[in-house]
């Protein structure tokens, strides 16, 4: 575990603390360790970005940089318009949710992981952007269009305006009155992204070095070798964590992990009791069978999917039958990791995401699969357990 | 008046309860024979469905079975090691317990699903197995207390007269000649 910057001045002003991360890519697509790097760039404002594939080095140190309203999944893009990656070698940052989703996918022969380089970033929640510009229209009070800046650090929302002015408000007061992040980053357990090649963050950064450098952990060879790249190009520097930093990181991770569980206890809550069966449908029953929960879900990946068939959902109702939602939540709760993509793009706001998130918290203790940690776990129901007591 | 309102109103002593009944060819369908041959007695509520395999049972065939329903559905395959495909009823126990689990989950009772391994020769097991399983049924009571009006999709769909307002739409003109955009007035 290291503490690590950039050593071109340029990329440490663009990128958020020391710019390891757009040093690491610029040296993996210069020295061809990769064909390009799939980044998030910033469009006309901080509520606007969207996913590019970066080939040259001012086009990465244009994406440096972090937005925390633009809640995109690089997953199934690899997927889809990549072609798994299996004709290209891609460096893709990530946010723990999209490293799991490549892991779910790769297990099902989607993507070719070997090709696919997985920069993970500390994640304590993305917002929409939406209900972010009226959150700060309403409670900071100003133009949504003049914040110039956003960052969350230490469970607080910071702001900085055109004109300069720093603003900060506690994220718990802000989801108290249901602004603040996305409901499934409330619920994520997952803050630092372990299951990607290299987890970065600002946390665990202590003293002077605070907001100055980047604090990388290696877990994987493929990460080693991310690093090796760049530090036999002299993108960065590195020197080892001190041990309070990484028992700091471990602390945050905790208390985020704790705040988590909170929120899944709320937020489930609503289900539970008598008649689930009925509260369920009452959200199901607003769908208008779009199918867009099933195109951007990185779980979703049959060639075939079983909803089409006329006999399990018949066509042309609406809303559509039950078999519908029950057969999209059997298929994919035992591996959804909870990206909230869903939720986001349902045009009926049906709370997808918490109602999937739910019933794997339930199936998990008989399945015992944990989605998107590592390739080695099967997927559930995949291998047939041949002894039995 | 809702199935679920006709359910409970109805004398218990009426109402009884359906049991979706799969059953492997080639083992507890033999059995379900072995016990008509025999001659034993047992309730009539089973209604089976013969499957080459309990490996081949979908968990949403069960599912779907509670929607058209079913108050209980029963799986019946072969003793572990007698799988005529060798490995179908490791598979089939594999998704009864995840299938359990997510039974539990979107609130029906796991407890109306039940798994269990009769042989061709065990037409005895088969009969008291029929006998206890409707003893549990009728404990249980209705499906539609749990599901409510979602059985046999008997809920009124949404806008089923929208969608052929859409329909007329995509042709550029609806019913009585009303245009385009007076229907869709009308649908919002």
């Amino acid at each position: 575990m290291y503490y690590g910057r950039a050593t071109d001045k340029l990329v440490q002003e663009q990128g958020e603390c020391g710019g390891v991360i757009t040093a690491v890519l610029i040296a993996a697509v210069e020295q061809k360790l990769v064909d390009g790097a799939l980044v998030i760039k910033r469009g006309e404002s901080i509520y606007d970005g969207a996913p590019y594939f970066a080939t040259t080095k001012e086009e990465i140190t244009e994406a440096a940089g972090s937005l925390h309203c633009a809640p995109t999944l690089s997953a199934k893009l690899i997927k889809n318009d990549f072609n798994g990656a299996r004709d290209l070698r891609i460096a893709v940052t990530c946010k723990p949710c999209d490293a799991r989703a490549i892991i779910e996918l790769s297990k099902r022969n989607q993507i070719d992981l070997d090709n696919v380089y997985m920069i993970g970033v500390n994640c304590g929640g993305t917002m929409l952007p939406g209900p972010a510009r009226e959150m700060i229209r309403q409670f900071f009070d100003i133009d949504p269009e003049d914040v110039v800046k956003e960052e969350i650090d230490k469970g607080k929302l910071i702001i900085i305006t055109k004109d300069g002015q720093h603003k900060e408000l506690s994220i718990d007061d802000l989801e108290a009155e249901g602004y603040g992040r996305r409901t499934n980053c409330q619920r994520c357990e997952y803050n630092i992204p372990r299951m990607a090649d290299l987890a970065c963050g600002n946390w665990g950064v202590i003293g002077d070095d605070a907001g100055k450098v980047t604090f990388v952990e290696v877990r994987t060879e493929k990460g080693q070798k991310l690093l090796d790249t760049a530090i036999a190009a002299r993108a960065i520097t590195l020197k080892d964590a001190p041990p309070q930093g990484i028992a700091l990181r471990e602390k945050l991770d905790g208390i985020m992990v704790k705040m988590a569980r909170k929120a899944m206890a709320t937020q489930f809550a609503q289900f539970d009791g008598d008649h689930k069966f009925e509260r369920l449908f009452a959200q199901f029953d607003k769908c208008d069978g779009c199918r867009e929960c099933i195109d951007v879900c990185p779980i979703c990946s049959c060639v075939e999917c079983f909803t089409k068939q006329e006999f399990v959902v018949p066509k042309d109702t609406v809303p559509p039958d039950p078999m519908f939602h029950l057969t999209r939540l059997m298929h994919v709760s035992p591996s959804c990791v909870n990206c909230g993509q869903c939720e986001n793009v349902c045009p009926k706001k049906i709370p997808l995401a918490t109602i999937t998130h739910m019933v794997q918290s339930s199936v998990q203790g008989t399945l015992g699969y944990v989605p998107g940690q590592s390739t080695a776990d099967a997927i559930p129901l995949s291998k047939i357990a041949e002894v039995k007591a | 008046m809702s199935q679920a309102e006709d359910a409970t109103e109805m004398d218990e002593r009426q109402w009884e309860p359906s049991i979706l009944t799969f059953c492997c060819n080639w083992c507890s369908y033999a059995g379900a024979d072995g016990a008509g041959t025999a001659r034993m007695q047992y309730p009539p509520n089973a209604r089976v469905i013969r499957v080459m395999c309990t490996g081949r049972i979908n968990p949403l065939f069960i599912v779907k079975g509670f929607l058209a329903g079913a108050d209980m559905v029963m799986v019946l395959g072969c003793h572990f090691g007698d799988c005529h495909y060798l490995k179908g009823n490791y598979t089939c126990d594999m998704r009864m317990s995840y299938l359990k689990a997510y039974l539990q989950a979107i609130g029906i009772n796991p407890e109306r699903l039940y798994w269990d391994q009769i042989s061709a020769s065990e037409g005895i097991k088969f009969a008291e197995t029929m006998r206890n399983v409707v003893a549990k049924a009728k404990a249980l009571g209705p499906i539609a207390n749990e599901i409510g009006a979602y059985v046999h999709g008997t809920r009124q769909n949404r806008s089923i007269l929208g969608m052929s307002a859409f329909d007329a739409c995509a042709n550029g003109e609806g019913e009585n000649g009303s245009t385009t955009q007076e229907i869709a007035e009308d649908i919002w």
